[in-house]
């Protein structure tokens, strides 16, 4: 086990420069999932941990080792691929057996550590298969006993789920995470599923264009985005947004969009004639009761089950609402719309940033507790 | 789409067809070689299978008696002529030579070669590639005199060496390219995984890539195998006393007619190699030739 340092990282691909200076640190034991759209940078960085890429400038820490200039198999590390990247000619027993062959251990000790691995990952009776015979997810969790049998100091997943079928997807999901609860190895994790990283994730780092967008644990993310990319990143359905300018009416801050008012909390940061994006999430956009909310439009409504998700439109602009409420609802009903006003996020339109958070002020330490 | 029972049947029959036409004139000729001269030249008419069948074509090709010695056994004389030059044993014999040493050389190279052309970036790579690719339009007669003088050169004229040495130039490009296109199947993260897991890049090729294309190595192997056992042009500049099975069969088409027993016994022995070589390499062909469905 290691922490992980990565401080001011730039990669570039002839003059293209891909990764901006990236500053990461991983404490050991963490669960870190580095997040973003395809492109971001995060394999890049990743591989670069791995020693698969070479670093233009700008240092990586494994443990108290600058490992900028070691060989991938002096690193001490795991890295599970996307594809698998198992060696299609061996058995399952010779794909996790591999490493330790190459360095030559006793052939006791050989076969125990896979046996092990096996029993963990419940492959013991496909030990003498090979990879063709698996399925995906049992292929993938041999490409994980090929890294644990090595009880490396860092674990590294390029995105490992994204070839598995949704059922799979979940169910190895909780696996890894299981696995991680065992062995406390510190994992980095990379994916662009939100799912994944929000479920999996101590730490989420969410990566854009090479820049980091914003760290921190898979709620802190979610409730307090810092900035329009991450707030309509995380979430699904994403993030309602407005557009509009800031108004007051009857004493109280308001955002007017297309003739519609919007209504802000009390101590809303804003100044008269703002413009603003009016973000909120859509269980906290709940259909209201009576003449309070928002006046809308419904235009379609999915049942999901547990929840309905109503699409309307609020003066022009389409918003999604969550409700468990079994409303009876069909396109260009009359509804109206009730945002919860501590959940409100005001964002500034030019550079995305977050203007207002109700709960900034809080003291972030409070919610880690 | 469900094929009906017609569809089937007319499938079956259309593949039995299409065997049937490749397969005709390696029957014929193996038949050929068994029928005596008199049957071979019929003035009435096509023989088929109304002859009494000989070995005596190849007991001149293959076991190097005279014509002379096999009439005067049987006591049948008709169509005495010619030396005792049939004898193509030591044909056979340098045939597979120099069929199998340019094999096993051009195979050498070219996995050598195809894995870093697959694997490793630098610079002129893909121009690289296409001069490779260039040298497969080059018809071997416009460098032919050119390497006769090279060869002579080199002392290279009229020996085995000099046979595999060409071969072995000319399915080179062919060689690494088809085996290229094998690693390029095979993930570049299997190659990282296991640099990971602390190979060496001479471990990587010999203990996981290698391994994994087999069948590529296998299916180019046998293309190198019939080329060089059927090459023609080149073994008949190149040498004078040895002689390859194509150029030794031409030397059966002689002043005094051509001798189709013979070469019909000759060139049903010739078969033989190739298809006991493709059988051995079978399995590993089948795959080499499937191995898209192994990847995933």
């Amino acid at each position: 086990m290691a922490s992980v340092t990565i401080s001011n990282i730039r990669k570039s691909y002839g003059g293209l420069e891909v990764l901006h200076g990236i500053d990461l640190s991983v404490a050991n034991g963490e669960f870190v999932v580095l997040l973003g759209p395809s492109g971001c940078g995060k394999s890049t960085l990743l591989r670069m941990v791995a020693g698969l890429e070479a670093i233009n400038s700008g240092q990586i820490s494994i443990g108290n080792v600058v490992v900028n200039d070691l060989h991938p198999k002096d690193r001490n590390i795991a890295m599970v691929f996307q594809n698998y990247a198992l060696y299609a000619h061996l058995s399952v027993f010779d794909n996790m057996a591999f490493s330790m062959q190459l360095r030559k251990l006793p052939k006791d000790e050989i076969r125990r550590k896979v046996e092990w691995a096996a029993s963990i990952l419940n492959l013991t009776p496909y030990l003498d298969r090979q990879p063709r015979q698996l399925s995906g997810g049992q292929r993938q969790r041999v490409a994980m006993g090929r890294a644990i049998v090595r009880d490396p100091s860092v674990f590294l997943f390029d995105e490992p789920l994204s070839n598995l079928d949704a059922k799979l997807r979940v169910q190895m999901r909780t696996e890894i995470k299981e696995l991680h609860h065992k062995l406390s190895t510190t994992i980095i994790y990379v994916t662009h599923d939100q799912i994944e990283a929000m479920t999996m994730a101590d730490t989420i780092v969410v990566l854009r264009d090479g820049n980091i967008e914003q760290i921190g644990k898979p709620l802190e993310i979610y409730d307090r985005p810092a900035n329009l990319f991450v707030a309509e990143f995380i979430g699904s359905p994403s993030m309602n947004f407005l557009s509009g300018e800031v108004g007051a009416e009857a004493g109280r801050p308001v955002v007017r969009a297309n003739g519609v008012t919007l209504p802000l909390p009390l101590d809303a940061k804003v100044t008269a004639g703002q413009i603003v994006k009016y973000g909120i999430r859509p269980e906290h956009l709940r259909p209201g009761a009576g003449s309070e909310g928002i006046p809308a439009k419904v235009s379609v409504v999915e049942p999901t089950g547990p929840e309905i998700h109503i699409y309307a439109d609020i003066g022009g602009q389409e918003v999604c609402s969550i409700t468990q409420d079994r409303l009876e609802l069909s396109p260009d009903d009359p509804i109206r719309l009730v945002p919860a006003l501590d959940k409100i996020r005001l964002f500034e339109p030019a550079t995305g940033k977050v203007i207002n958070g109700p709960d900034e002020s809080r003291p972030r330490t409070l919610l880690r507790a | 789409m469900q094929e009906t029972f017609w569809q089937k049947r007319l499938r079956d029959v259309a593949a039995v067809l299409v065997v049937g036409l490749f397969m005709f004139p390696l029957f014929w000729w193996a038949l050929t070689s068994f029928k005596p001269t008199s049957a071979i030249f019929d003035k009435d008419g096509i023989v088929w299978f109304d002859f009494k069948p000989t070995l005596v074509n190849y007991a001149v090709t293959m076991l190097g008696k005279s014509r002379a010695e096999l009439a005067i056994e049987s006591g049948n004389t008709f169509g005495i002529g010619g030396a005792s030059s049939y004898d193509s044993r030591q044909t056979i014999i340098d045939s597979l030579i120099v069929a199998v040493g340019s094999t096993a050389l051009t195979v050498l190279l070219a996995v050598m070669a195809a894995y870093a052309l697959s694997r490793m970036r630098f610079f002129g790579r893909q121009a690289y590639l296409n001069w490779i690719l260039s040298q497969r339009f080059m018809p071997p007669i416009a460098i032919i005199v050119p390497v006769v003088f090279m060869f002579h050169y080199m002392s290279l004229l009229d020996t085995r060496l000099g046979l595999v040495i060409v071969d072995t130039l000319i399915n080179l490009p062919i060689a690494v390219l088809l085996m290229k296109s094998f690693y390029d199947d095979v993930p570049a993260d299997v190659d990282e995984a296991a640099m990971i897991d602390g190979a060496t890049r001479l471990q990587i090729f010999r203990r996981v890539v290698l391994p994994m294309v087999k069948g590529g190595v296998a299916a180019t192997a046998v293309l190198c195998f019939i080329f060089s056992w059927t090459e023609f042009l080149l073994s008949l500049f190149l040498t004078n006393s040895i002689r390859t099975l194509p150029v030794k069969i031409t030397t059966f088409v002689t002043s005094t007619g051509s001798e189709w027993g013979f070469i019909a016994a000759l060139g049903t022995t010739a078969v033989i190699p190739s298809f006991i070589f493709i059988l051995l390499v079978q399995k590993q062909l089948v795959r080499g030739l499937t191995l898209g469905s192994l990847k995933e």
